[in-house]
């Protein structure tokens, strides 16, 4: 970025050369005026107000309440509530290794002698443009717990015996996962590729002077000069992972018996579906400290460098 | 194309190097793309199995293998579709929502962008950074606050609700920044000189030569907006203020007796972002790779 943020510049400024900078800065501040109103509607307010609510009872209706920190301390006996996290936490360790690796090998392989294959790259890129909607209507057919269902047949075809997916306790939460690395591979794969082709050809010639080869490559040259890039996958794929909701909405509805429920799931039904909008607002500050943390190690990490999308 | 640039191309094993039989390359690499084409045939086919099946009459379940009857050809899943729910509003709602999020999205992002790569005002480094931290937080840790104010404010079910995060973009002010600061100050100078001001400069010199960056932003805040779920869910209740994801999601919705009419809802999902992704997917990775870079 250049230059440092934050830099203590304003210090040594008083007045006169003060009001000399203030003129200076106001044909500024309208370039970035609407910029400042969303940031303040959706953002500051947004999260003040969520404080606020937080120590409040509340069910959009009738009386506020303030009960201090009663929210937070239901919430340490609320069971679903463990489970909702345990659930987030879960997803989150299927999904985000399971789509950086494979997104990583392909692109691995498509980096090779394959550079060219524009048709394969967007084939991948697919699923990502497509609605989560959209995807959760198909898949939920595909998921079919019949013994005819289109995946239990493809399964049946090597020999593995037909499963419940969607409807199973266990293979609920790993059956979203598999259709959310299946959704975004391909958007990961590109930002790995990108992240390959800035590696020199020259260490590849020297690696394979000094001996090594194939994976060994890989393991020692690729890897190691790929780790901003992986700080990035890492990252934006943990932040995912926390924030997952909209498969859930239409394939489980948070079920098979809370299975499938995660923080963002059970914060929005707490709000929406039983209308405790201080509890949900609890719910909602453990999310938003679990995404701050990850946030400030983006911020260490990639300084701020990198797309924030 | 792919096949014949693919044996043109530089074969892996030569690029690092390693010295195998020309047989074993060959062979090694036709398995790497049959697996890839594996790959690509398995992101394909719930596509073309959704596309098949809405056309299908009496379509209760998808079963495999596919019971494809040529008689059974019908649009008549699309025509009750239409006639059933309000699909055509929301298709509509979601254009207007989604050009007027983008078109404004990228002005405030350029306008933004330029004052910070090269205005000179008190805070702008705070607010960057502010900006930076606190839009990149999406919302569905804050959907109850936002839900509750807005509907304070009178806008829960208003285009405005359905908009207003999408006015500015800290994603797209950042992105285009990085752009200007690649655009040398002489260029600023040289306009000054011939008496421009600051708007002028941002205008005239420096916009058009932000084509391509804009046109990436433009498809990437189009796509995101478009197939966003949560947030319009949260702001709309009303039927006809439903974008077409969130109605799709939330009345077709994933069950029902008939495939075939779920399966026509997700095909009118699905074909609007194929077509923007057809016609714009090379501003879309280009885009894509250019986030993950930097790092």
């Amino acid at each position: 970025m250049g230059e440092t943020l934050l830099a203590p510049r304003a210090t040594h400024v008083r007045g006169a050369e003060f009001k000399k900078r203030l003129l200076q800065s106001l044909k500024w501040y309208p370039y970035i005026l609407v910029n400042l109103i969303i940031l303040l509607i959706f953002s500051v307010s947004a999260w003040v107000f969520m404080l606020y609510l937080s120590v409040h009872r509340w069910d959009l209706l009738g009386e506020r309440k303030f009960i201090w920190f009663a929210n937070f301390s239901r919430l340490a006996n609320d069971r679903i509530f463990g489970i909702a996290l345990k659930n987030t936490l879960q997803y989150l360790l299927l999904y985000t290794p399971a789509l950086s690796v494979f997104s990583l090998l392909i692109a691995i392989l498509m980096n090779g002698a394959f550079k060219g294959t524009k048709i394969l790259r967007s084939a991948y890129f697919l699923p990502n443009v497509t609605s989560i909607a959209v995807l959760a209507m198909i898949f939920w057919r595909l998921l079919s717990p019949r013994p005819d269902g289109p995946i239990n047949y493809l399964i049946g075809l090597v020999g593995i015996p037909p499963q419940d997916w969607l409807v199973s306790v266990v293979l609920a939460l790993p059956s979203l996962v598999g259709v959310a690395v299946w959704q975004e591979f391909g958007y990961f794969m590109v930002i790995w590729l990108a992240g390959l082709q800035g590696v020199p050809s020259e260490l590849y010639d020297a690696a394979s002077v000094d001996g090594a080869s194939g994976w060994r490559t890989h393991w020692y040259i690729t890897i190691p000069l790929l780790r901003p890039t992986a700080a990035f996958v890492l990252i934006i794929t943990t932040m995912h992972a926390l924030q997952v909701f909209g498969s859930i909405f239409v394939m489980t509805g948070g079920g098979p018996v809370y299975a499938t429920t995660t923080l963002v799931y059970y914060l929005y039904s707490q709000a929406f579906n039983f209308g405790k909008m201080g509890y949900s607002s609890a719910i909602s500050i453990v999310l938003f400290a679990m995404i701050l943390a990850v946030s400030i190690v983006q911020g260490k990490v990639l300084k701020f460098d990198v797309g924030l999308y | 194309m792919s096949v014949e640039g693919t044996v043109r191309s530089r074969l892996h094993a030569d690029y690092v190097g390693v010295t195998w039989p020309r047989w074993l390359t060959v062979a090694r690499n036709a398995l790497v793309l049959a697996l890839l084409v594996l790959l690509a045939v398995t992101t394909i086919a719930p596509f073309v199995i959704m596309l098949v099946v809405s056309v299908q009459r009496n379509m209760v379940a998808i079963i495999f293998p596919l019971p494809i009857d040529p008689r059974g050809f019908s649009l008549d899943n699309f025509t009750t579709l239409f006639r059933q729910t309000k699909v055509l509003r929301w298709l509509l709602n979601s254009m207007y929502v989604t050009s007027v999020g983008t078109c404004s999205t990228v002005l405030t992002s350029s306008l933004a962008a330029y004052a910070f790569a090269r205005g000179e005002f008190i805070g702008k480094n705070v607010i960057f950074v502010l900006l930076m931290a606190i839009l990149m937080v999406p919302e569905s840790a804050r959907i109850v606050p936002i839900y509750i104010i807005l509907s304070r404010l009178g806008l829960v079910n208003t285009y405005w609700a359905l908009i207003g995060p999408w006015f500015a973009s800290a994603f797209g002010t950042f992105l285009l920044r990085q752009y200007y600061l690649g655009i040398p100050r002489d260029y600023d100078d040289a306009a000054l000189i011939d008496g421009a001001g600051t708007f002028r400069i941002y205008w005239s010199v420096l916009l058009p030569q932000l084509g391509p960056a804009l046109a990436t932003l433009t498809i990437i805040r189009f796509m995101a907006q478009w197939n966003e779920f949560l947030y319009p869910m949260i702001v709309t209740s009303k039927a006809d203020m439903r974008t077409l994801t969130v109605g799709l999601g939330t009345v077709v919705r994933a069950g029902g007796p008939d495939a075939g009419l779920t399966m026509a809802g997700a095909a009118m999902g699905f074909i609007p972002t194929f077509i923007i992704f057809m016609i714009g997917q090379r501003y879309i990775i280009q885009g894509v790779a250019l986030s993950g870079l930097k790092g």
